[in-house]
């Protein structure tokens, strides 16, 4: 018999999607990656990993405790944004400094502005942000991978023996070179292909998550498939950052990389699939999306290419965050039977 | 022979959601149940109220009309049954909360069934003169009955000003669980057909379409054959269109077959269009050829909390109660009861409700289904993924017009093109952050009718 009669809006069914679900396929997606930097980088990855996660769920739930806000870390964003700033970090990284990037990430990338949905950058990036700005050296300084023929290596302190080696050894990212190349007009002839390939597999110097192509590809394209991410952005980003480093190699090959080496190194594959497709940080529209996209891949080259930074994506992302708002606007949808009474 | 249905007509974005019709396609049209009461609704259409020709006390007759109105865009009522009025009094309308309707009391041992009308396929569509046409749709009430309710002889009557050119037979039925349009083109094809020829001829168009979607391999194929059959059909034509949500919307319909744009705002006449849902035209063969009002439809009475789920043919005015008793009642302590499909219908609060000619069906959610859609899932700020952008038919923001709803800035909501929503609740099936997006745009819309309203003039 019939005694409770529920009664709604309509529509009365929906998909079974949920913000959470939403997140868990980015965390998903995210692990190939964090198992390559495991691997390379082995124990003090996966603390650096946990580090920010933890520190980034604590600070969620401090923030909301403070400001009487419901508790919001069911929606697991906070664990989207540890994981994607402790695959931007240098893997020697101090712990305490995570800890700090993680918080920073959250209450002031986030919580500040509102909490989810509200935020105007991509917290991760805020962190990493904080992080450059005031630990210049600890941002820069980058471990070897674990299973790289340490004579490889070209920036390798003297007097130091092997036993200790791999502990202090630190060496340049690809893309620090190329600078390096730039600055003292060295050539960028000084790359053999087996580094160009073992960009694609992560065997180099960088961020935690940003060395190995391979595994951010797998993640990207089980997002692309499971259509949590539209192709929009990351087509975008890599397409305008290619046709960019494009342009600057044919006019001079000596000095500067070939443009496959700028979209497989410098964390421009973790940024075109997982940071700059941060929805909320993203244009609504489509036509938004290239814009967000192209602009992104642009700043990334003009940074690299003219600016200080080597890597340039943090930077591009933040500018381009900046400007969604306005993007927005601009880009705004037309209804399918055009505008009303015209 | 298998011949391979689906096809790729269709409009840019939409939704899939599980159509669930096997509960009830199987389901031949059957008898509803005798009723001792009915309450037929004055206003069970888009347009004027109907003025009640019958007081308390007034024997009817089954067919008699016994509301009507003088304003163009109304259609009249009719009693469904022989019996005494037992009041006019308010009663729960779907739509309009609380509403004015005629309550009949069957007679003792009239029958309150109406029998099919079946129909050759010998029937000469000459004998009748447009105008003749028009006069018979309009006196039997005849009103759209995918839904909307809008009085059908409104869109078939020629207009000098606006020259219609296609014809479109609605019978996608991309609502989930609704079968009685399948159901109809299966049995009545006949029927359909005439109501087809007619209501061509009524408004003069050249070309005719019979859209239906392609997961009903069975109708598409009963149709083309029927068209081969009754003869004088070679201009109609069969479009299968693609299964998704909300195919059967009379603009994306349209936008699926012609490749056109209804402009916003505006209706299919304007570009030559007219659109009839195949239960529509079933019900003009019956007002033309056998003079009978539109007093009865088939409803489908579905859901997994339904203990029989089919397809019956009902008085419009009977009450979803007695219906749903009919069918075996509710299986479960706690569920929603919805006129219409899962997607737009309505879910009423009394039981009382009595069915109107635009309900195509009742619903019946379980308390699980319930939950799993809205009451289980928390709500969480929106997260802009985009995905109500994709899947709006209308090509809006639904989004931003939500939060603007929200905070009561109505012109904002205008200026991201508000009353172009066609309610599809298409934004608020997919959205993860779970946001009732259709239901802040429909409050939204009401506040600007109330606004318009206090303005004088
Ligand atoms: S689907 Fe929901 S969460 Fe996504 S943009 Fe639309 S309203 Fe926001
Ligand atoms: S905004 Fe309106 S038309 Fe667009 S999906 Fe939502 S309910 Fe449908």
């Amino acid at each position: 018999m019939l005694t409770d009669i529920r009664v709604s809006c309509s529509p009365h069914i929906s998909k079974h999607l949920s913000t959470r679900s939403v997140m868990i396929d980015v965390i998903i997606a995210l692990a190939p990656a964090m198992l390559a930097a495991g691997y390379y980088f082995r124990a003090h990855a996966l603390l650096l990993i946990g580090t920010c996660v933890i520190s980034c769920v604590a600070a969620e739930w401090l923030c909301n405790v403070i400001c009487k806000k419901p508790n919001s870390l069911g929606d697991f964003s906070a664990v989207v944004t540890g994981i994607i700033l402790a695959l931007s970090l240098p893997p020697k990284l101090p712990i305490w400094t995570a800890v700090i990037g993680g918080v920073v990430s959250i209450a002031i990338g986030k919580m500040v502005f509102g909490g989810l949905g509200a935020n105007i950058f991509n917290p991760a990036m805020v962190g990493r942000t904080f992080l450059t700005a005031s630990f210049g050296v600890m941002m820069t300084t980058w471990a070897v991978p674990y299973t790289m023929d340490l004579n490889m290596s070209k920036i390798a302190p003297e007097n130091i023996s092997a036993s200790n080696l791999r502990e202090f050894r630190t060496q340049a990212t690809p893309l620090a070179w190329s600078k390096l190349a730039i600055k003292n007009e060295l050539g960028a002839d000084i790359y053999s292909e087996e580094q160009f390939k073992a960009t694609f597999t992560g065997e180099v110097g960088g961020s935690l998550g940003e060395t190995s192509v391979i595994a951010l590809l797998i993640g990207g394209i089980y997002l692309l498939i499971r259509r949590t991410i539209s192709f929009h952005i990351p087509l975008a980003v890599i397409t305008s950052a290619f046709i960019f480093a494009t342009i600057v190699y044919l006019r001079d090959s000596y000095t500067y990389v070939p443009p496959l080496f700028h979209l497989s190194s410098g964390g421009l594959m973790l940024c075109a699939f997982f940071i700059a497709t941060d929805p909320v940080t993203a244009p609504l529209t489509r036509r938004g999306m290239w814009i967000f996209g192209i602009g992104i891949g642009a700043i990334t080259m003009l940074i690299r290419i003219a600016g200080v930074y080597q890597e340039g994506v943090m930077f591009s992302v933040l500018l381009m965050n900046a400007v969604t708002p306005l993007i927005d606007k601009l880009c705004r949808r037309i209804p399918t039977g055009g505008k009303p009474g015209a | 022979m298998k011949v391979s249905t689906k096809s790729r007509i269709s409009f840019p974005g939409g939704t899939h959601p599980a159509d669930k019709k096997d509960l009830s396609a199987g389901k031949e049209i059957q008898q509803g149940p005798e009723v001792t009461e009915v309450a037929v609704m004055l206003c069970q259409h888009i347009g004027a109220i109907c003025q009640p020709l019958v007081r308390k006390g007034n024997s009817v007759e089954a067919g008699q009309k016994i509301g009507d109105c003088d304003a163009f865009v109304s259609a009249p009522v009719h009693s469904p049954i022989t019996g005494k009025v037992k009041e006019v009094a308010l009663r729960s309308h779907p739509v309009l909360g609380r509403s004015m309707a005629i309550v009949i009391e069957a007679l003792a041992h009239s029958p309150t069934k109406r029998p099919y009308f079946n129909l050759q396929d010998d029937f000469d569509v000459n004998k009748y003169s447009a105008g003749q046409i028009c006069e018979a749709v309009r006196e039997a009430g005849i009103v759209g009955m995918g839904g909307a309710g809008f009085p059908t002889r409104v869109k078939i009557e020629p207009n000098p000003r606006l020259p219609k050119d296609a014809l479109i037979i609605n019978g996608c039925e991309c609502e989930p669980y609704i079968t009685c349009d399948y159901r109809i083109m299966l049995e009545w094809t006949n029927k359909i057909i005439a109501g087809i020829k007619l209501a061509q001829k009524a408004s003069g168009c050249s070309r005719v379409f019979i859209a239906i979607e392609d997961n009903k391999p069975k109708a598409i194929e009963v149709m083309k054959t029927a068209l081969k059959i009754v003869p004088n059909c070679g201009h109609i034509q069969v479009v299968p269109v693609r299964t998704k949500y909300p195919q059967g919307g009379e603009r994306q319909l349209i936008k699926a077959v012609l490749k056109k744009n209804v402009p916003t705002g505006g209706i299919p006449p304007m570009i030559g269009v007219v659109v009839l849902n195949v239960a529509t035209t079933a019900a003009i063969a019956e007002a033309v050829i056998s003079d009978l009002p539109l007093t009865h439809r088939v409803v489908t009475v579905s859901g997994e909390a339904i203990a029989k789920p089919g397809n019956y043919y009902v008085p419009i005015g009977m009450s979803v109660e007695d219906l749903i008793e009919f069918c075996g009642g509710v299986t479960q302590k706690s569920a929603k009861v919805l006129l219409g499909g899962p997607m737009m219908g309505i879910a009423i609060a009394d039981l009382k409700t009595p069915l109107t000619k635009a309900s195509n069906a009742v619903t019946v959610l379980t308390k699980e289904q319930i939950g799993r859609a809205k009451f289980a899932r928390r709500q969480t700020a929106c997260i802009r993924c985009g995905r109500c952008l994709e899947v709006c038919p209308e090509n809006l923001n639904p989004t931003k017009i939500a939060h603007a709803v929200k905070h009561n800035l109505l012109d904002v909501a205008e200026q991201y093109y508000m009353s172009a929503c066609i309610e599809c609740g298409c934004c608020s099936y997919i959205c993860p952050a779970n946001i009732e997006i259709t239901g802040h745009i429909k409050t939204g819309k009401i506040f600007i009718a109330r606004q318009k309203k206090k303005v004088p003039g």
